[in-house]
């Protein structure tokens, strides 16, 4: 068969060759070294299923239609038997179809006799088009049951609500159910005793724990699906979203609205972890505090937070920094913190602020919606946490808007048609990525690349963008690659303002962005209380307060406002500024060493003019008072010195008098006096005695042992190391236990201690020495690996 | 880009610039859904509430003409989440609804079930859901009206009340127009809360509120409770009353501390109804001695916390807040809005100026300096006593006799918030004092001999922060108040804001104390007036002591 799979491929002319290696580009991953190669690798599973992947459903229903008409015999099937079973398409949209599926050789061979490649059964559902398996497969009575098409009809239409509504939904398929072993429910027990349903154990499955299955056999579910025809409902093009459409021009308008509004909640969320860092948790991650209080700081919700976050993250405006400890007790700990980079990004305007983080959105490999949902374990995800990552998300997002991009400018899909859309095109790529699919869907709308729900323009260049730079392996891409995006975008942002209007209220409003400049200057001298298309401010006593202390005089405030505004500067603002600048600097502060104070301003005056005292350093800053940056001591020693009679005064002004001190040496306290110990009687003493004796023995013992066995406790034996000297010490033992001779023994006692004993071996087993001691009288366990030396005695 | 007059916020302000050619046709197109939060001179700020939204769907507009109205006059583009929730939040209006059912009596309806699902649950509804009656219905406790609508906002769920009103016994009241029409805006006031049911009419003081009142009653034709702040505003309510409707003088009723006379039109004091004795209050029968068509909360700021429980019992009846100022210092303006009723009308203060239907006033705000011996009396005090010592410095006095003496011939209140300043004052003036303890019949008389022009100038205690109507007065001096009240302010320029016969303008005078506590509570006083687009001036007191002493070089 492959041979003349492969014939069929070496008949193909140049052309048509090309055409599968452009639908198949993997065939070619490396070059086959012929066409055998080729034409084997092209029935393979791997390539037979990544070839059905980029199916939409309609194909892929027409190759079950092709499955499903195979003959028992040949198991070859025709176009004709194909366009029969898909009788509720247009005959047209199935013989493009079966012309796709033959180009990509998943069918091939002669119309009239078309051979479908055998990796397609082993890689696609065993139940074709959801249609269980022939009834004469499996189950006699069920087949006989199904050949009389009259009795079948009639047991069916009997079927009572229950059964029915059970049968209905095995027929939409798949059109396997599982019993449920302890109770069988009425409706399918009588399915099954009517033989409509027949039980199938699975060969070669262990049995299931939730009882055995039922299979509705394949004549049973085409009859059942009398009104869409054996395939069931074929959508031989696209679903078309019933979404509103939306102006263009609207949808650009409020997704630029939008881009605005994530730039400046980045840059809030931003600007509120520069203030107060937030800790990276031990497991990764951004704490849910944390996020509630940047959520809040930005004034959007903890989702749209958490997207921002994550994106901010991979766009590498926030990294991880280690934090100097707060205090010198705890451990050094990481924060997230503004990158450099972030100062950069600032800097720029909103298209290029906004570019870098749509296209850093795009390919991370995160699913911020993730967050805040519960993991297998029942624990929250965090942000920027490891289990939200999701390698497939770049690809979902690409899809999701692939499709968008697809549809009719303007239009705007909602999330389920979104989806429903996603899912016919391929079906089997789509499954499973629901999820990261609505994700995608409502990150777009947060980030402003949709507007209304539908697809900006701008964004669209960005994606075109994206799509030319897909080749590129490194995914290096020039900073100015998404230029087109970001002068679209440009155009529907608001131009930079450089003036404001100031209220009687105080209030100075931006009618639009601000030039930074412009910014800067307002930064310093009013509170911030509103943001958005405009930016409106207040000014307060603090503000102004803070405006002098980084310098301007009030001559330059009342000139910014004049130059500013483009309307009359409030009489209340001016009399504010000249106000706070009267007081400002009333109260003066510094440090000195130490302060000379006189009610005689004279003599003040004679000691700040004193010229042995000028190392002193004395600055008067008031008629009566002198500082200086010298010590108290040091002051007084140099007045005395030089003829004056000052007195120290202590913290709370009371006058501090000093005499001349005699040196002496710290205090210490008496040594206590010894005293008699107690005196010793009875069978205490006895017991000291008794120590004693021991002592003694003990010491006299030790002074016996033989020079091994003492060396062994300081240092090597000359010419033997540590385990041969253990060998040897256990060859001794042996020989011991076997002579029941006394042996002097060298261990190391639980403190470490080195000690050496005679005793008399008994045994040596389990990694123990038993042994008596010198006098027989109690039996003595050494530890094996504490002995260093044994030697017989003498 | 429209380049519109509208700057739409993150934080759902919405900043209308006022000198913009369509300024006056986004103000109609937002007027109905965005809440006017300030009128400074150039750019007027509105706030998208829940609320707000939510009055809008219930006066008939849908989501759609809110985001068409936004998106038409804004200058910069929208941000899409912004209008999807504007979308959504008006969604959330009238899933429920309060119905009278004919079997059940008044029954909460969910148009979805999964949200009275939720409400029923809630803990805050506790008690005031009665059974259930299907899927959809659940039987309300007739007295739980107002609570249950209260607590339904908060959770967000807003009930559409179908419910009704009572009509109430009616009683024949028309207006007497000789010589005088209501004008166009007490008439719009008038239409938009008989149209909304119930509800806070929000006008400057001398708009002439006790004719939108007045109008209302005629509109209802049945018996109206009227609550006012104390006896002399009631009379003043009773007098106006008699002269511009035909109601008279045997179908109005004052209830107060000297009489008790219940009567078709019944005056009544929120003194006399929050009275107590042994703990209960006495007077509260009052609400249902008859059967009132119509009740009228004249000052509805001051509202006393137990006529707010009350008036949760008084929600089949319709309901009529007025007020010039609806900030309260105790943030109760919400509780105002659900039991009263929404925000029926309001109008910025300087477009009634504008129209000539209060004068044009100049607020300044005179700055004295102390003297060595009040600076070191004041450095020295305790934080409590600050205020009082900086407000009541003597240093105020010639200052305010100079003011006095740059408006000869004018009528002038000097008002003030400590009893002993005043009583320093009316000897240094030489003028009487109003106060708490002064007896209605001296106070009566005073009013009269001011009204009359025979008495000039007058000293006011707080008893004149309200309701105290002096045509004549054109300028108030105020020395000192309550702290930091914005609300005491704006009602202090109120006495002095009746158009003038001549058309001539009002004076305002704070005197503060510089560099003083005084000055901050100013500041703060000065908060509502400014954001209403009155620019205060602040002068010097030697400004206005006389020419500055020539100099000698």
């Amino acid at each position: 068969m492959a041979t003349t799979f492969a014939d069929q491929l070496r008949s193909l002319p140049d052309e048509a060759l090309g055409a599968l290696i452009q639908l198949r580009p993997d065939l070619v991953v490396p070059v086959p070294a012929d066409i055998s190669a080729l034409a084997v690798r092209a029935q393979s599973r791997n390539s037979v299923a990544r070839c059905l992947d980029g199916l939409d459903e309609f194909t892929l229903l027409v190759l079950d239609a092709a499955r499903l008409s195979r003959a028992a015999d040949t198991a070859l099937t025709s176009v004709d038997a194909i366009l029969a079973l898909a009788e509720g398409a247009p005959a047209e949209d199935t013989r493009v179809a079966v012309d796709r599926l033959r180009v990509r050789f998943l069918l091939h061979g002669p119309p009239e006799a078309l051979q479908i490649v055998g990796a397609v059964d082993e890689v696609t559902s065993p139940y074709p088009a959801g249609l269980g398996r022939p009834a004469d497969y499996l189950d006699a009575q069920a087949a006989a049951l199904c050949a009389d098409r009259a009795r079948l009809r009639r047991t069916v239409l009997a079927a009572p609500p229950g059964a029915r509504a059970v049968l209905d939904r095995l027929a939409a398929g798949p059109p396997i159910g599982a019993l449920n072993r302890d109770s069988v429910a009425e409706p399918v027990t009588w399915l099954v005793d009517q033989h409509i349903l027949v039980p199938v154990s699975e060969a070669g499955r262990a049995p299931r724990p939730d009882g055995d299955l039922v299979e509705l056999p394949r004549e049973v579910g085409m009859l059942l699906r009398r009104d869409t025809g054996p395939l069931g409902v074929l959508r031989p093009v696209a679903p078309v979203p019933d979404g509103p459409s939306r102006d263009p021009q609207a949808a650009d308008s409020a997704g630029a609205g939008q881009t605005m509004e994530a730039v400046r909640a980045t840059e809030a969320i931003l600007e509120a972890l520069a203030a107060e860092p937030a800790a990276v948790l031990r497991t990764g991650g951004l704490g849910v505090r944390d996020l509630k209080r940047l959520a809040k700081a930005a004034g959007i919700d903890e989702a749209g937070a958490a997207l921002l976050i994550e994106t901010a993250y991979a766009a590498g405006l926030l990294g991880e920094s280690e934090a100097a400890p707060a205090r010198a007790t705890t451990p050094a700990q990481d924060v997230f913190l503004p990158t450099g980079a972030y100062d950069l990004w600032r800097a720029t305007g909103v298209a290029h602020r906004w570019a870098a983080l749509a296209r850093s959105w795009l390919t991370m490999t995160r699913q911020p919606g993730l967050v805040g949902r519960r993991d297998e374990r029942d624990r929250p995800v965090n942000a920027l946490a490891p289990d939200a990552e999701r390698a497939g998300a770049p690809q979902a997002r690409r899809e999701s808007l692939g499709t968008l991009a697809g549809l009719e400018p303007g239009a705007a899909p909602t999330v389920d048609d979104l989806l429903g859309l996603l899912s016919w095109q391929n079906p089997r790529r789509a499954r499973g990525r629901e999820a990261a699919h609505r994700d995608a869907y409502f990150g777009a709308a947060l980030l402003g690349v949709t507007g209304l729900g539908a697809l900006t323009s701008y964004a669209r260049l960005l994606l075109a963008d994206g799509e030319t730079d897909g080749g590129d392996p490194l995914g290096v891409h020039p900073e100015d690659a998404h230029a087109d995006a970001v002068r679209a975008l440009d155009r529907l942002l608001p131009a930079p303002v450089d003036h404001v209007l100031v209220q009687a209220d105080l209030t100075v409003v931006v009618p639009g962005p601000p030039e930074p400049e412009l910014a800067a200057e307002l930064d310093v001298l009013a509170e911030p209380e509103s943001a958005g298309g405009a930016s409106v401010f207040r000014v307060t006593p603090a503000s102004v307060r803070r405006a002098l202390d980084v310098g301007y005089q009030a001559a330059d405030l009342h000139e910014l406002f004049r130059r500013r505004s483009r309307t009359p500067v409030p009489q209340t603002l001016t009399y504010l500024i000249d106000d706070a600048a009267r007081k400002h600097g009333g109260l003066r502060s510094g440090s000195a060493g130490s302060y000379l104070r006189s009610d005689d301003e004279a003599l003040l005056a004679e000691v700040a003019g004193d010229k042995r005292l000028t190392t002193l350093d004395l600055r008067r800053i008031a008629p009566t008072v002198l500082v200086s940056p010298r010590p108290v001591a040091r002051l007084l020693g140099a007045l005395r010195d030089a003829g004056y009679a000052p007195v120290a005064e202590d913290a709370g002004g009371a006058t501090v008098l000093t005499r001349p001190k005699a040196r002496r040496a710290p205090t210490r306290s008496a040594r206590a006096p010894e005293t008699a110990g107690p005196v010793l009687t009875g069978p205490r003493l006895a017991g000291v005695v008794e120590q004693l004796r021991r002592g003694d023995i003990a010491t006299r013992a030790a002074r016996r042992a033989p020079v091994t066995v003492r060396a062994a406790h300081g240092h090597a034996v000359p010419g033997l190391t540590a385990v041969q000297q253990h060998t040897q010490a256990m060859a001794v033992l042996q020989q011991a236990v076997r002579d029941k001779a006394r042996v002097w023994v060298g261990y190391v006692d639980s403190h470490g201690a080195t000690l050496s004993r005679l005793v008399r071996p008994v045994s040596l087993s389990a990694g123990y020495l038993r042994a008596e001691d010198e006098r027989g009288e109690s039996l003595h366990t050494f530890a094996l690996h504490r002995i260093t030396a044994a030697v017989t005695e003498e | 880009m429209s380049g519109g007059p509208l700057i739409v916020q993150s934080d759902k302000t919405l900043l209308l610039e006022v000198d913009h050619p369509d300024a006056q046709a986004c103000r109609m197109a937002i007027a109905p859904f965005a809440e006017l939060e300030r009128s400074p001179e150039h750019v007027h700020t509105y706030r998208l509430t829940p609320l707000g939204l939510w009055n809008s769907r219930a006066a008939g507009h849908d989501a759609e003409s809110v985001v068409d109205a936004l998106i038409k006059f804004s200058r910069y583009p929208v941000p899409h989440a912004l209008l999807v929730d504007v979308a959504e939040t008006m969604d959330r209006y009238g899933r429920l609804q309060l119905l009278n059912d004919p079997v059940h009596g008044l029954v909460l309806r969910g148009l979805d079930r999964i949200v009275l699902i939720e409400v029923a649950k809630s803990k805050k509804l506790a008690g005031m859901l009665g059974a259930r009656i299907d899927d959809e219905t659940i039987a309300v406790h007739g007295s739980e009206r107002g609570r249950l609508k209260q607590a339904l906002l908060k959770l967000g769920w807003p009930a559409e009340d179908l419910a009704g009103y009572v009509d109430g016994e009616a009683h024949a009241i028309a207006l007497k127009e000789d010589g005088w029409t209501l004008r166009s805006y007490q008439q719009e006031a008038v239409d938009g809360f008989w149209a909304g049911g119930s509800g806070v009419v929000v006008l400057p003081c001398g708009a002439g509120k006790t004719l939108v009142g007045a109008a209302a009653m005629a509109q209802a034709s049945a018996t109206t409770l009227i609550l006012v702040t104390n006896t002399v505003a009631g009379r003043q309510w009773k007098r106006e009353l008699l002269a511009r409707t035909t109601l008279t003088e045997d179908e109005i009723g004052e209830y107060s501390g000297e009489r008790k006379e219940i009567r078709p039109v019944t005056i009544a004091t929120y003194q006399v109804l929050t009275s107590r004795r042994g703990g209960a209050f006495t007077h509260l029968d009052l609400f249902g001695a008859r059967d009132w068509g119509l009740v009228v909360y004249d000052e509805v700021h001051l509202l006393p916390a137990p006529i707010f429980r009350f008036t949760a019992d008084l929600q089949a009846r319709r309901r009529l807040g007025l007020t010039a100022t609806l900030v309260r210092e105790d943030g109760r303006e919400g509780d105002v809005f659900s039991l009263i009723g929404p925000k029926r009308y309001d109008a910025p203060w300087k477009d009634i100026e504008a129209q000539g239907w209060i004068a044009p006033a100049e607020c300044v705000e005179v700055r004295v300096t102390l003297t060595e011996a009040e600076r070191m009396a004041y450095a020295v005090t305790e934080a409590e006593e600050r205020y009082r010592v900086a407000a009541t410095a003597r240093t105020k006095l010639p200052v305010v006799k100079a003011l006095l003496e740059k408006h000869p011939g004018e009528q002038v209140l000097v008002i003030g918030g400590f009893l002993d300043q005043l009583h320093e004052l009316g000897e240094f003036l030489d003028a009487p004092i109003v106060q708490g303890a002064t007896t209605n019949r001296e106070r009566e008389r005073l009013f009269d001999a001011f009204r009359d022009g025979s008495l000039r100038t007058l000293v006011l205690s707080k008893v004149g922060n309200f309701s105290i109507d002096l045509p004549e007065a054109a300028v108030a001096i105020q020395v000192s108040g309550t702290f930091g009240s914005r609300q005491e302010e704006a009602q202090r320029l109120g006495r002095v804001l009746r158009p003038k016969g001549d058309g001539r303008q009002a004076h305002f005078y704070t005197v503060v104390s510089r560099d003083t506590i005084d000055t901050e509570y100013a500041a703060h006083r000065q908060r509502f007036l400014a954001e209403q687009g009155y620019a205060y001036t602040i002068i010097d007191a030697d400004d206005v002591l006389g020419p500055p002493l020539p100099k000698i070089d």
